[in-house]
C-alpha cells in the first residue's frame, strides 16, 4: 500500500504575527510542522506497521522551510520526501496549491493520501477536498479514525459533525485530512532525526510538472492584513462573594443585555 | 443571471441557525447589491421546509431525494456544481460548519472558482465584489478577501456574524424543484451509521451561550455544576483541550485551536487559565466572562468581565442568581 | 546507531555555545533538548553582559536577535509607603559596542539553536535524557526514551538541578540553601509606551531593580527589564528565606502585589501577559561548586552551579556561554589526543580557572553568606527611606536643622553597632 502525505511547514502557536502593511505579515521566526498534518504523518505510519508492507512519501509545497515539514516526516518514519518549489508559488492560495500537488500526485502510485484538516497559518482547510476534486478520488474530512479493510480495497471512517459522530466507508484510493483525536503522533527518535538531516529530498518545479504560471494563478486575492480589533480591558467586578455574582448577573441582563 | 445563494443545512427536520442568520445577512447584500437572493436547499423529505424558505427567498432551489438523506461531497456536491453552471449566481455562501466546510472547498475547485473560509463578515465592495473578511494564523490577524474574476464566490460563514432578522413576508419565492442525476453509484462515501450525543443541545459552534471549565473543575463528577448553569441558560458545555486529554469530557466539548471555534454571545470560562490555544477559539465571542481564583491569569487578559474566586463557590450561586433572576 | 562523538544535553545557552563551537570540526555532534524548542523553557531575568564574552563567537553576537542596550541602571529601595530612587543614565553604555543586552530567552535560544543546526549540529528538541551508560566507571553515553545513545563524551548543560551531574556522581544532591527561585512575568506593551515611560530612544533599554518591602524581609528583590515590545518583570527569593517565612504564604503572589505597587503600576498599566515562568537560580557559587568533569563527561553552565546572585542582579549567561566554549576547547584537544578520559579533560578546569569565570565566583565567594542578613532587605531600605522623607518634610511647626536630623536618624537606625558591623561585612564582597 503506497501512501502519500501532504505536510505543510508553519509560523507554530507561539509565533507573533502582525501585519506589517496592507500586504505583508511580519512573522516572528517560529516554524513547525503543521499541527494537523502531524495525525496524518502518524497515521500514514501505523497503515504500513500494520500491513506491514508499503511506502509512505511526505509532500510539500512551499520553499526553503518547507524542507524542515519533510526532514520531520522522514524523522517519523516516512521513507521518501518531495518538494515541490518554484519562484512562481510564493503567493498562490488554496486552488493553487491544490492544483499544483495533484498535478504532481498524478505521475505517482498511491492508495490512500492524508493531510491535515486545515493549516494553522491561513486556517483554510481547503487543500484536501480540492485536491480530491482535482484528481477525481473520495474524500473524507476530520476524521478521528481510519481503518483500511483486508482486502485494502475499501477504508472505514468516523468523523466528528455537529453533535455527534459518523461511521462512513469508501473505496480507495481516497483522501483523508486528520483531526486531533486520530492518534497520538510519535516523537522521532534520535535516530530518525539523525537520518532525516542526511535524507535525499526529490525537487520539483513547475516546468518539471508541465505547469505555467498561467496554470496555477490564485482565484483569490487578500486585500489587506489588519490585527484584530482589541477587546475592551477587563473589567474586575471586585465585590465580597455573594455580591459579586448579583453585580455579574445584573450586568449581563442589562448592560450587556446577553440574557 | 447573477444573484446571491445562500445553501442551507438542515438537519432533522429543521433547518440550522447559521443558515437562518445567512439567509438575513444575504437579504441585505443582496438588496445592496440590486440582485436576488435564492435559497438551495438539499436532502430527504424537506418539502416544509422548502416552503418555509419560499417565505424568505426570492428563489429556492430543492433537491428532494432519498440519496440526498446523507450528506456526500458526490450528491451534494455535483448536483450544486450542475446547478451553478445553470444559473450562475455571482456569490454562494453557506454557513461554517462541517458540511460547509467539506462541500466548499471540494465544490469551488470544481467550479475552478475562489473560496474564503470561516468568514466573520460578508461586505459589498466598490467594485461590487464581495469582500470577505476572515481571521488567519489562529486570530492573530484578520484579511480581507477578493475574488478578482471568478464566480462565483464563495464563502463559509461563522455563526453568530449576521444578526437574525425575522425575514417571514419579506418574499413570496418560487419553488424550483431540480432532479438530481446521480444514482446510488455515483456516491462513492457511504454513511454507515451516525451516532448522535445524548444531550440534544445545540452543537458548541452554533450556540447562543457557552458555559465551560477547565482543569479548575477538579475532576469529572464536578461538571453536573457547569450542568446546571447551561440548563438555566439554555447554554451547551464547552471545555480544554487540558479537561479533554484528561478523558473527563468529550473531544466534540473542546473549544480552541485544535477543538471547536465558537462565537456566542455570551462565553463563560470557569477555571480555565486561558492559554492562547484556547483563546484562539473564542476571540469572536461577544462577551467573556472569566472565574478564576488566580488573579494574573492569561484569561483575565481576553474577558470583558473577571471575577477572582473559587468556581465552587461561584458557579452554584450564579446558576441560583440567574434562576431567580430569570423568573422575575 | 553509530556511535557520537559528544552527545550535549540541555540546548540552553551553555549547551548551544558548546555546540557551535565543536560545529565544523571532524566531530559529530548531537545536542539534546527536553523542551519543546531551545528557549522554551528557560527562564532569565533579562539581562546579558557581552564583555566578558564577545571575543567567543565575535560573528554571532552581530546579528544575535537581542532587544535592547541597557544605558539606564536604577535601583529603588522600597520601603511601607515610599521607596527612594537612584538612576543612573550613561552615555558610555550607549557607545558601540554596548555592553550589555536585555534578551528574552524564548526568542534568543531558538534562533541560536537555528545557527548551530545551519552549522550542521542536529539540535533535537522533546527529547529528555533520562539515564546515563556507564561503561567500567566511565560516562560512555546517554539513555533518552527507549534509546541508548553511545557517545565518546557527554556534556552535561542540562541546567540548575543538572540530573546528570548528579548520576555521574559529581554533585551532591539538592540542597535548599544554595538556590533561590525566580518568578518571571512577560508584559506585552507598545515600543511607544515603553519609550515613553521609561525615557528611551530607539533601542535604548533600561535595567531596573528593586529592593526592600516587597519581599517581606526575605534575600532576594525584584526587577524589571525593558524589552522592546515588552516588559519583564520578576522577583528572586532565596529558597532558604521562603522555607523560613512566617506566616508562610504562596509566593507568587509576592508577585501580584509587587505589581500592584504605585512604583510598578503605572509602568505596566495597559499591557497584557504574554509569559508565566518560575525557575531555580544557583546561588551556591564556588564553595558548592561540582566537580566539573570525569571520564567522558564534562559540566557547563548553570549545572556546574555557574552562577551569582549578586544582592539583586543575577548572573549566570556569561558564565554558561564561556563555560560550553571552553568544554568545547577542551573536547577539540581531547580528540586530537584520542583521550576523553578524565584526565585529558582536565584541560576544561585549567581553562576555567584562568578565565574571568572561576575568578569572579572567586572574588564573590563570600557575597551569599553576607546577603542572608535580612536587615539589608526589611530594616536599610525602611530607614533610609524614612530619613530621607524627614530630609524633605515641611509642616506647620519650623524645621530642625537638616544636619542634626540626618546624625540623629542615622545614629539611630543605621551607624549603631549592629549596622556598623553589617557594613565592615561588606567589605568581604
Ligand atoms: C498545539 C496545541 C494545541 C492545543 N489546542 C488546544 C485547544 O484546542 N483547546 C484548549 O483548550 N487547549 C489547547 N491546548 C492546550 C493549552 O495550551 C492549555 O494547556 C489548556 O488550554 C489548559 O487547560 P486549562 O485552562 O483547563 O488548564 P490549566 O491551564 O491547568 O488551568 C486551570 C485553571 O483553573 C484555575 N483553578 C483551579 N482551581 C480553581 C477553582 N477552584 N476555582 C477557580 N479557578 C480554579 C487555575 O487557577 C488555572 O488558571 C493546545 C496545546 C497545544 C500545544
Ligand atoms: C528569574 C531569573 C533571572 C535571571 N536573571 C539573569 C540575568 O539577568 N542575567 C544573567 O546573566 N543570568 C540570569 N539568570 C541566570 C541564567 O538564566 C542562567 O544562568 C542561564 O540560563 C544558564 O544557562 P544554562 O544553559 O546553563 O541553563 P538553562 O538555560 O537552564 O538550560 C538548560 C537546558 O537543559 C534542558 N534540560 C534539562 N534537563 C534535561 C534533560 N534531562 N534532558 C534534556 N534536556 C534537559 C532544559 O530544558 C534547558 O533548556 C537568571 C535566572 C533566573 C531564573
Ligand atoms: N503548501 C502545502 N504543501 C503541502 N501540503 C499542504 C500545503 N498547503 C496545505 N497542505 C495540506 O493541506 C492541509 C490543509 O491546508 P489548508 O487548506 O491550507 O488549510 C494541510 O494540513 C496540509 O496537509
Amino acid at each position: 500500500m503506497d501512501i502519500l502525505v501532504l505536510v505543510k511547514q508553519v509560523p507554530d502557536t507561539e509565533a507573533i504575527i502582525r501585519a506589517q502593511s496592507d500586504t505583508e505579515l511580519d512573522i516572528e521566526n517560529k516554524y513547525s510542522l503543521n499541527f494537523f498534518d502531524e495525525f496524518a504523518v502518524e497515521e500514514a505510519l501505523r497503515i504500513k506497521e500494520k500491513l506491514g508492507s508499503g511506502k509512505v512519501a511526505v509532500i510539500t509545497l512551499g520553499s526553503k522551510k518547507a524542507v524542515d515539514a519533510l526532514r520531520r516526516g522522514i524523522a517519523m518514519g516516512a521513507d521518501e520526501a518531495f518538494q515541490i518549489e518554484d519562484p512562481a508559488l510564493e503567493e498562490i492560495d488554496g486552488y493553487a496549491t491544490a492544483k499544483t500537488l495533484a498535478k504532481f500526485i498524478e505521475s505517482q502510485g498511491y492508495d490512500v493520501i492524508l493531510c491535515g484538516k486545515q493549516a494553522i497559518d491561513d486556517d483554510s482547510g481547503a487543500v484536501g477536498p480540492a485536491l480530491a476534486q482535482f484528481l477525481g478520488i473520495p474524500y473524507l474530512t476530520s476524521i478521528v479514525e481510519l481503518k483500511i479493510a483486508a482486502d485494502k480495497k475499501e477504508a472505514r471512517a468516523a468523523r466528528e459533525i455537529e453533535g455527534g459522530t459518523e461511521i462512513i466507508t469508501c473505496p480507495l484510493p481516497a483522501l483523508f485530512t486528520a483531526q486531533k483525536g486520530l492518534n497520538e503522533p510519535r516523537i522521532p527518535q534520535v535516530a530518525g532525526v539523525m537520518k532525516a538531516m542526511k535524507a535525499q529530498i526529490q525537487k520539483f518545479d513547475l516546468k518539471a510538472l508541465g505547469l505555467s504560471p498561467e496554470d496555477i494563478r490564485p482565484k483569490t486575492k487578500i486585500l489587506k492584513f489588519y490585527p484584530p480589533g482589541k477587546r475592551p480591558p477587563v473589567k474586575m467586578i471586585e465585590e465580597e462573594f455573594p455580591k459579586n455574582v448579583e453585580v455579574l448577573v445584573k450586568i449581563l441582563r442589562e448592560q450587556e443585555k446577553a440574557i | 443571471m447573477a444573484g446571491i445563494w445562500i445553501f442551507v443545512e438542515q438537519r432533522d427536520g429543521a433547518i440550522r441557525k447559521v443558515s437562518m442568520e445567512l439567509l438575513s445577512g444575504g437579504k441585505e447584500l443582496a438588496s445592496t447589491l440590486g440582485e436576488d437572493m435564492a435559497a438551495v436547499l438539499l436532502g430527504y423529505q424537506v418539502g416544509p421546509m422548502a416552503e418555509k424558505l419560499a417565505k424568505c427567498a426570492d428563489r429556492v432551489y430543492v433537491i428532494d431525494d432519498p440519496l440526498f438523506q446523507y450528506y456526500s461531497a458526490d450528491s451534494y456536491g455535483e448536483s450544486l456544481a450542475n446547478m451553478v453552471h445553470t444559473y450562475d449566481p455571482s456569490v454562494l455562501l453557506g454557513g461554517s460548519t462541517f458540511m460547509g466546510r467539506d462541500l466548499f472547498p471540494w465544490l469551488a475547485s470544481r467550479l475552478a472558482t475562489g473560496y474564503a473560509a470561516d468568514c466573520t463578515d460578508i461586505t459589498i465592495g466598490d467594485d461590487k465584489g464581495i469582500i470577505a473578511k476572515r481571521p488567519m494564523y489562529g486570530g492573530k490577524v484578520l484579511a480581507d478577501v477578493v475574488f478578482p474574476q471568478a464566480r462565483p464566490q464563495m464563502a463559509t460563514v461563522r455563526s453568530n456574524v449576521f444578526p437574525l432578522k425575522s425575514l417571514e413576508e419579506a418574499a413570496r419565492g418560487e419553488i424550483i424543484h431540480i432532479e438530481p442525476k446521480e444514482d446510488s453509484s455515483t456516491i462513492r462515501t457511504k454513511v454507515e451509521r451516525a451516532e448522535k450525543k445524548a444531550t440534544g443541545k445545540v452543537d458548541l459552534t452554533e450556540a447562543d451561550i457557552v458555559v465551560a471549565a477547565g482543569r479548575g473543575i477538579k475532576g469529572p463528577e464536578n461538571f453536573h455544576i457547569i450542568e446546571e448553569l447551561a440548563e438555566v441558560l439554555n447554554a451547551t458545555v464547552g471545555t480544554t483541550r487540558a479537561v479533554v486529554d484528561n478523558q473527563w469530557r468529550d473531544h466534540n466539548d473542546q473549544i480552541g485551536k485544535s477543538g471547536k471555534i465558537i462565537s456566542p454571545k455570551l462565553y463563560m470560562a470557569f477555571g480555565i487559565s486561558g492559554a492562547i490555544h484556547h483563546t484562539m477559539g473564542i476571540d469572536t465571542s461577544k462577551v467573556i466572562v472569566a472565574v478564576d481564583k488566580k488573579p494574573n491569569a492569561l484569561i483575565f487578559d481576553y474577558a470583558d468581565y473577571g471575577i477572582v474566586g473559587d468556581l465552587f463557590q461561584i458557579v452554584p450561586a450564579l446558576t441560583a442568581e440567574f434562576k431567580k433572576a430569570l423568573s422575575e | 546507531m553509530e556511535k557520537i562523538d559528544v552527545v550535549i544535553v540541555g540546548g540552553g545557552l551553555a549547551g548551544l555555545s558548546c555546540a557551535y563551537n565543536l560545529a565544523g570540526e571532524e566531530l559529530t555532534v548531537l545536542v539534546l533538548e527536553r523542551g519543546d524548542f531551545s528557549g522554551s523553557k528557560n527562564v532569565t531575568g533579562g539581562r546579558i553582559y557581552l564583555g566578558p564574552i564577545r571575543r567567543f563567537m565575535p560573528n554571532l553576537w552581530e546579528e544575535a536577535p537581542f532587544e535592547r542596550h541597557v544605558t539606564k541602571e536604577a535601583l529603588t529601595l522600597m520601603a511601607e509607603n515610599s521607596s527612594t530612587t537612584f538612576q543612573l543614565s550613561s552615555q558610555r553604555m550607549n557607545q558601540r559596542p554596548y555592553p550589555s543586552y536585555t534578551i528574552l530567552r524564548s526568542t534568543f535560544d531558538r534562533w541560536f539553536a537555528d545557527k548551530v543546526m545551519e552549522k550542521g549540529v542536529c539540535v533535537i528538541p522533546e527529547k529528555r535524557v533520562d539515564g546515563l551508560i556507564m561503561d567500567d566507571g566511565r560516562v560512555a553515553g546517554v539513555v533518552t526514551g527507549e534509546e541508548e545513545i553511545a557517545a565518546e563524551v557527554v556534556v552535561a548543560a542540562d541546567g540548575v538541578l543538572s540530573f546528570l551531574a548528579e548520576k555521574a556522581g559529581l554533585r551532591k544532591p539538592f540542597e535548599p540553601q544554595h538556590f533561590a527561585v525566580g518568578f518571571k512575568e512577560v508584559i506585552q506593551l507598545s515600543r511607544e509606551k515603553i519609550e515613553d515611560r521609561f525615557g528611551l530612544r530607539g533601542d535604548e533599554g533600561m535595567a531596573y531593580l528593586f529592593i526592600g518591602s516587597l519581599t517581606k524581609g526575605m534575600m532576594g528583590g525584584g526587577f524589571l527589564y525593558t524589552n522592546l515590545e515588552s516588559i519583564s518583570l520578576g522577583m528572586v527569593i532565596g529558597i532558604d528565606a521562603i522555607n523560613k517565612m512566617e506566616p508562610r504564604e504562596e509566593v507568587y503572589r509576592l508577585l501580584d502585589e509587587f505589581k500592584e505597587s504605585p512604583e510598578i503600576k503605572k509602568l505596566i498599566e495597559g499591557g497584557s501577559l504574554s509569559e508565566y515562568s518560575a525557575h531555580m537560580i544557583t546561588e551556591g557559587g564556588m564553595d558548592v561548586m561540582p566537580k566539573l568533569y570525569s571520564n567522558g563527561i564534562l559540566i557547563v553552565g548553570d549545572a556546574a552551579g555557574f552562577g551569582l546572585n549578586m544582592l539583586i542582579t543575577v548572573r549566570g549567561m556569561e558564565y554558561a556561554i564561556a563555560s560550553g566554549v571552553m568544554a568545547a576547547e577542551a573536547i577539540k584537544k581531547a580528540k586530537i589526543k584520542g583521550d576523553f578520559s578524565a584526565r585529558s579533560l582536565a584541560y576544561y578546569e585549567d581553562l576555567l580557572r584562568n578565565s574571568f569565570l572561576l575568578k569572579e565566583l572567586d572574588t564573590f565567594r563570600h557575597t551569599l553568606s553576607i546577603l542572608k542578613n535580612p536587615r539589608w532587605f526589611n530594616h536599610y531600605p525602611q530607614a533610609i527611606c524614612d530619613l530621607y522623607e524627614k530630609l524633605m518634610w515641611i509642616d506647620e511647626n519650623p524645621k530642625p536643622k537638616l544636619s542634626s536630623t540626618a546624625y540623629r536618624d542615622l545614629r539611630k537606625n543605621i551607624l549603631n553597632l549592629q549596622g556598623i558591623k553589617d557594613i565592615l561585612s561588606l567589605r568581604r564582597i
